[in-house]
């Protein structure tokens, strides 16, 4: 298994994260939120390495004058995860 | 963090995950509302809908395409405060949004060229409830769809039928019943 990967999903809140974009075309902030049941500030944290590692992507904009941040799996993310989700399964 | 927790982890956030089907359900009960009443007004006050030739035009282009944004701006609405987007959700607005266009197309064309849209409309609204129904898998709206696509067929082989009450039939057992047994429906996919 990539040690990257893995070291990066050994995080609870990064592997929610990344469980659910998986699943969703794109989301906000609070809907990770929700899902992943951590702070704003450690979310935020946890997100940026992912985004950092290529895995997701971070989309800021303003929508009717408040920024708006959407996010969203990269094809780095699917396939990695894909192949971190085949092993765990094989490992199990 | 054990393997068997990072499994149960993604297992759990996965079932999290659920396509919200009352919109849909909304958009069907909000559409055939507006084009019953449009229908049954259009049949009880044909010298006002048919004042001039374009009047009709306009009455079946203009409403149509103020409820499409209002639809538009729920449909926006309730996906902001979902906070997300499933590939499923994504599938049925992009059929949906297809078939808005195709509507108004097909509405403009045939008035154009002095021929009743009805059953254009009816056969393309059945072949897409067929779709949604079989994609979001719910049979009411999948039948309701089934049922519409048969009227429709039916119609064809019916001289001097009036296309007003077809449309209020046909949407009624297609869209406003599916609609609001989706709209009504507890579970989310």
């Amino acid at each position: 298994m990539n040690k990257e990967i893995e070291k990066l999903l050994f995080n609870p809140i990064r592997l929610k994260a990344i469980s659910f974009l998986m699943t969703v075309e794109t989301c906000n902030f609070k809907a990770l939120l929700d899902i992943t049941e951590s702070s704003k500030g450690n979310l935020s944290i946890q997100l940026k390495k992912l985004n950092a590692s290529g895995l997701i992507n971070i989309e800021k904009y303003f929508q009717k004058s408040y920024p708006t941040t959407d996010y969203s799996i990269t094809k780095k993310g699917k396939n990695s995860f894909e192949e971190f989700y085949k092993q765990l399964l094989s490992l199990k | 963090m054990t393997k068997e927790e990072q499994l149960s982890i993604i297992n759990d956030t996965i079932k999290k995950t659920k396509y919200n089907l009352k919109p849909l359900g909304y958009n069907l009960v909000f559409w055939g509302v507006l084009i019953i009443t449009m229908s049954l007004f259009h049949y009880f006050f044909p010298q006002i809908v048919q004042f001039t030739y374009y009047s009709s035009l306009i009455y079946w282009v203009a409403i149509p395409l103020l409820g499409m944004v209002y639809t538009t701006y729920y449909n926006i609405n309730s996906g902001n405060k979902l906070g997300y987007e499933t590939q499923l959700g994504r599938v049925i607005r992009i059929i949906w949004a297809v078939f808005g266009l195709s509507w108004i197309s097909i509405v403009v064309l045939n008035l154009l060229h002095d021929s009743n849209p009805v059953q254009d409309i009816l056969f393309l609204l059945s072949t897409v409830l067929i779709m949604s129904g079989l994609i979001i898998r719910f049979k009411p709206v999948t039948f309701g769809g089934v049922g519409l696509l048969i009227f429709t067929i039916y119609t064809y082989y019916v001289p001097d039928i009036n296309f007003l009450l077809v449309n209020v039939v046909g949407i009624t057992f297609g869209m406003l019943i599916p609609g609001l047994a989706l709209y009504l429906l507890k579970k989310d996919e």
